[in-house]
């Protein structure tokens, strides 16, 4: 297969203006002493969402204009990502914006896309996509847990969903369920009756796990039944990039800090910094940074432009990513010694981010698995 | 236009149509059937049989054409006979000279190394004099740095350079000479003037080559079994002053600059050739239907990954020269380790049958052998692998010296 990097790299001050402005208000409201808190119990801060909407735009980036968003694509939400990422945001970005936009939009249902994508752009509503087989994989074709039945011209849902992110926090959920025609897509809001949400206790607590349970819930199909393979497969290639580049941004945040210890922290009466074996752990932790950007960078402008080996790309860049980013996780926590090791050092948080986004939406043998069969293997 | 053009903006596509014309037009239809020039790239792959495929009429032709054209060394100034071109031109260039199989006619070091050096840092007199005999071929440069005692430590190097009148007279020793068996002038570092700090006293000089000038030229054999590099005992080597680049004392910024360069490989069309050897490899796990192992599609996966992100690497530092210069030791070391790598689990797949090589004088190693004998390679020369992470950290990173 060609790899296709013909079209322009634009230098994009718009993404560096985007960037900067973001940085600056994630390390005023929503640094990762916030991400934090929220692990240790504190509720989702919706104003502070809000305010990620309204003043820094950052929801409706990839939505479609004609649904109240700005018609970007991966391109830029990956700027977004990637500087969430850095301070280990806990709100339902990947959650609302990326996977259930992702999933309505490939659904192709224009009436629930009328209705419900709007919202999801201006922050107002908070989507998440439960669509986990029993396992907690995220894989297309793999069993899911919950079944939908034709009920009085519209639907019932039984069963229960593992690992949907953000469930607590949504307002709206879209699941993932066994219909007699294969598998499609559901629509219900929170608060239903026969739904209920708990949250499951997770490695990395500054993202939220829930578990879904589906008693009799009625919900409307978004498309066609049957279509739901077609619409995950569609949905995990985003999702993967997309928290491919969040993992970009962990992943360099961790480099900063190991950097930034390595130039204070005295032993030996010198900077560790000055330790070769310290300095080439960081040369190495640059090449997985820079190398997972280009993954990143490659992965969505491919996506974008639909080009041929937009799957592959995809595959490519959330099994490096998630490497890289527990490469680098795991190394700067090393570099920090005793201190790395301790509950009170962030690096902690970053380390168990890593090792969970790792697994989610597909592992890294997974995805080189699928890699492999996307280039004719 | 040229200032502005973007890789993949109308214009560079424009440029791509132009040269695809004067490629189908000009190039000797059987000259793709002479070699496999879509690996030519890859350093250290195959000398020999490069050496020999360049002599075939069809590359001889093609060469002359190339000439004519204007297509060699097409980044120099006009004024030194290059055509101006910025690197996104030449990258495209080289991708339709690989898309047509090919080869591009290059001048070597002369090309790579000592002429941007001399465009860079030379007089005019110097890029007037010294330039236009590279393009033709008539001076096929090899590069004097390493001496048996500096490898790494480059700027202690020993080899002495005496002013002698309007001269200067070398004398010492070098080695690991790449391409000195067929070179006939070398660039060298020599130092000028002992009592001075080590980076301070040395100087940059370009002189006729061979043992005619001094040069006792002994090849040295790789363990690849090529002969491809030699050591040079220098006894009153001598050059008139006007081919020292740079000043007196001065050679250490001017091998920085050369070193730089050293460092940039040509990525954008290296790794369309990496791209090229993989889907070989892919081709051989297919025949051999070993693609439904599942070690052997993780390892096809993570090559193809690192290809791709090569392509990525060299496409940034395409749009941003300036912005990424930086990146050069990352991507040096990216390749080289890469290489390494794949071409170990490329011999890997034959298994035992790998232990035997075809029969013959000399050593005689099939394609896979010599790939994984010659990327050892790559992680030494041009700054080593811990070289390049040193430099990541100090210069990159800001770490402490
Ligand atoms: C195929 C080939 C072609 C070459 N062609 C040329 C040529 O044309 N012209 C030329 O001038 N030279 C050439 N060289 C020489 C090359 O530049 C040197 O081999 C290289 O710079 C390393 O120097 P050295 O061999 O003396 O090894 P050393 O510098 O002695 O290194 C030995 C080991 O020590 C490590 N080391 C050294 N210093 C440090 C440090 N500060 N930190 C951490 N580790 C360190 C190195 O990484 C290496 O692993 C070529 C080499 C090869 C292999």
């Amino acid at each position: 297969m060609p790899i296709d990097t013909r079209a322009p790299l634009l230098a994009a001050p718009e993404h560096e203006d985007l960037r900067r402005a973001l940085r600056r208000f994630l390390t005023s409201a929503a640094s990762v002493t916030r991400a934090r808190a929220h692990a240790e119990g504190e509720e989702f801060d919706r104003a502070v969402w809000l305010r990620l909407a309204d003043e820094l735009g950052v929801t409706g980036l990839g939505i479609p204009e004609e649904f109240g968003g700005v018609g970007f694509g991966l391109t830029e939400q990956a700027v977004v990502l990637e500087e969430l990422g850095r301070e280990l945001y806990g709100g339902p970005y990947l959650a609302s914006v990326v996977l259930g936009a992702a999933a309505l939009l490939a659904a192709g249902d224009r009436a629930a896309q009328e209705k419900l994508l709007p919202g999801i752009a201006a922050g107002e509503t908070v989507a998440t996509l439960a669509a986990a087989g029993v396992d907690g994989e995220w894989r297309v074709g793999g069993p899911t847990g919950v079944v939908a039945r034709e009920r009085e011209g519209g639907w019932v849902l039984d069963g229960s969903c593992t690992h949907v992110p953000d469930a607590t926090v949504a307002d709206v959920l879209l699941v993932l369920a066994d219909t007699e025609q294969g598998r499609g897509l559901f629509v219900l809001p929170a608060g239903s009756p026969g739904l209920s949400v708990a949250d499951l206790s997770a490695l990395d607590q500054t993202r939220r796990f829930s578990r879904v349970e589906l008693r009799g819930a009625a919900a409307e199909c978004a498309g066609t039944p049957g279509d739901g393979d077609r619409v995950l497969a569609a949905v995990l290639d985003r999702a993967a990039v997309a928290l491919g580049a969040e993992q970009l941004g962990g992943a360099a945040r961790c480099l900063e800090l190991a950097v930034e210890y390595a130039k204070v922290r005295h032993q030996f009466g010198e900077p560790i910094g000055r330790f070769q074996a310290i300095k080439h752990l960081c040369a190495d932790m640059y090449l997985a940074v820079e190398s997972s950007r280009s993954a990143v960078m490659f992965a969505s402008r491919a996506l974008d432009e639909e080009t041929a080996e937009a799957g592959a790309a995809a595959s490519l860049t959330k099994a490096w990513c998630s490497d890289a980013f527990l490469q680098c996780a795991g190394d700067a926590m090393q570099i920090h010694g005793g201190i790395g090791y301790t509950w009170e050092c962030d690096v902690q948080l970053y380390f168990k981010r890593a090792q969970s986004s790792k697994h989610l939406f597909g592992g890294p043998a997974h995805h080189r698995d699928t890699l492999a069969a996307r280039l004719g293997l | 236009m040229t200032d502005t053009m973007q890789y993949g903006d109308d214009a560079a596509e424009e440029f791509r149509g132009s040269v695809r014309e004067w490629i189908t037009e000009n190039a000797p239809p059987e000259l793709t059937g002479v070699f496999d020039w879509r690996t030519r790239e890859i350093p250290g792959y195959r000398v020999e049989q490069i050496v020999e495929a360049k002599r075939h009429p069809a590359h001889v032709e093609w060469e002359r054409r190339c000439v004519e054209g204007g297509f060699v060394c097409p980044l120099w100034p006009v004024a030194a006979g290059g055509r101006g071109w910025n690197r996104v031109q030449k990258a495209i260039f080289e991708e339709e000279l690989h898309a047509a199989g090919v080869p591009r006619i290059d001048r070597g070091m002369g090309e790579f190394l000592v002429g941007p050096t001399i465009v860079a840092r030379g007089t005019a007199e110097q890029q007037a004099r010294l330039l236009p005999p590279i393009i033709s071929g008539q001076h096929r440069y090899c590069q004097g740095f390493s001496e048996p005692e500096y490898g790494s430590d480059l700027a202690g190097l020993q080899t002495r350079g005496a002013v002698d009148g309007d001269e200067l007279v070398v004398t010492g020793q070098k080695i690991w000479t790449s391409g000195a068996v067929d070179a006939n002038m070398i660039f060298l570092l020599c130092r000028t003037d002992p009592a001075a700090a080590k980076h301070r006293g040395l100087t940059f000089a370009v002189a006729e080559f061979g043992p005619h000038n001094g040069f006792d030229v002994r090849p040295i054999r790789q363990m690849s079994g090529a002969y491809d590099f030699a050591e040079e005992f220098i006894s009153g080597a001598r050059t008139p002053l006007s081919n020292v680049i740079g000043g007196l004392g001065e050679g250490w910024s001017v091998a920085m600059t050369t070193l730089g360069l050293e460092r940039d490989f040509n990525l954008p069309t290296l790794s369309l050739d990496f791209l090229h050897e993989f889907g070989r490899m892919a081709d051989r796990v297919r025949e051999s239907g070993r693609n439904s192992d599942p070690v052997v599609r993780q390892t096809l996966a993570r090559a193809w990954s690192h290809v791709a992100i090569m392509r990525m690497f060299a496409k940034r530092l395409l749009a941003d020269e300036e912005g990424t210069a930086d990146m050069v030791s990352s991507t040096k070391l990216f390749w080289s380790e890469y290489h390494r790598w794949v071409s170990t689990e490329d011999l890997d797949l034959d298994g035992a049958a790998g232990m035997l090589r075809p029969a013959g004088d000399g050593y005689p190693t099939t394609p896979i052998q010599d790939s994984f004998l010659a990327a050892r390679a790559a992680t030494i020369y041009a700054g080593t692998s811990q070289i390049q992470r040193n430099i990541i950290a100090e210069r990159v990173l800001g770490l402490p010296r």
